[in-house]
């Protein structure tokens, strides 16, 4: 086990390596555990702990402010309609989002929010793209 | 949820902190268990919102169409979502 000093990170070692212990906040405190991944979803990073769960990075110990989130077009098409083709998948195989840090909890999740942002911002300069119907 | 970073005005905000105050004001940052459908409806409103917008334009078939496939995602998902719900508690048996 790592020492406190030791989970403490700066922006030039962020995120942690895989296989690194790692602390973050569940629904019931403070935890320790191991790092398995990091990954991008569509607006910010997953972290994925050795016993599956997906905690997404703004609750891990350390954690840099602001946070990096993704740019909404970064995100191509294709990683996009992959997102959309897994949640499907997951929704008829009757897996349930409400279990809170499980894959499709953290899935939906970011593609909710990917959609929102995506739609609203363009919606919130709707008045500059009517300027041009043909 | 909180953040360590002190709360600045609008006109000031990092782009970083714009998107984190819209996705929490929206409630979509961590969604809570039992607001799943909600968010679901709510993002929703916003993608037929900008569709009706799109529908003003001849020359934005391409982002129409996407609005339109993202709009049937959602639905599509809240549907699953609705016969996968846990049934709620028969008030006859308490």
């Amino acid at each position: 086990m790592k020492s406190q000093a030791q989970q403490l990170r700066t922006d030039a070692t962020w995120p942690p390596e895989e296989g690194q212990t790692i602390s973050f906040q569940s629904s019931t405190g403070l935890e320790t555990t191991i790092l398995q991944e990091v990954r991008w979803g569509l607006v910010w990073r997953d972290f994925v702990l050795a016993d599956g769960r997906v905690v997404p990075e703004h609750r891990i110990s350390g954690c840099p402010q602001p946070q990096v989130w993704r740019k909404i077009s970064e995100v191509t098409d294709q990683e996009r309609e992959e997102c959309e083709e897994r949640l499907f998948s997951m929704a008829g195989a009757g897996l349930d989002p409400r279990k809170r840090d499980q894959r499709f909890w953290a899935e939906l999740n970011q593609y909710l929010a990917y959609t929102y942002l995506r739609f609203k911002q363009v919606s919130a300069r709707g008045q500059d793209t009517r300027t041009d119907p043909e | 949820m909180s953040r360590s970073n002190s709360n600045p005005g609008p006109e000031e905000e990092t782009e970083e902190q714009q998107v984190w105050r819209v996705l929490s004001e929206a409630g979509l940052v961590e969604i809570r268990l039992e607001e799943f459908a909600e968010r679901i409806r709510d993002v929703k409103h916003i993608v037929t919102a900008r569709l009706r917008e799109l529908l003003d334009f001849n020359n934005r078939v391409q982002e129409r169409e996407s609005a339109a496939y993202s709009l049937g995602t959602l639905t599509g998902l809240e549907l699953k979502l609705l016969a996968n719900a846990p049934n709620p508690p028969d008030p006859s048996k308490k």
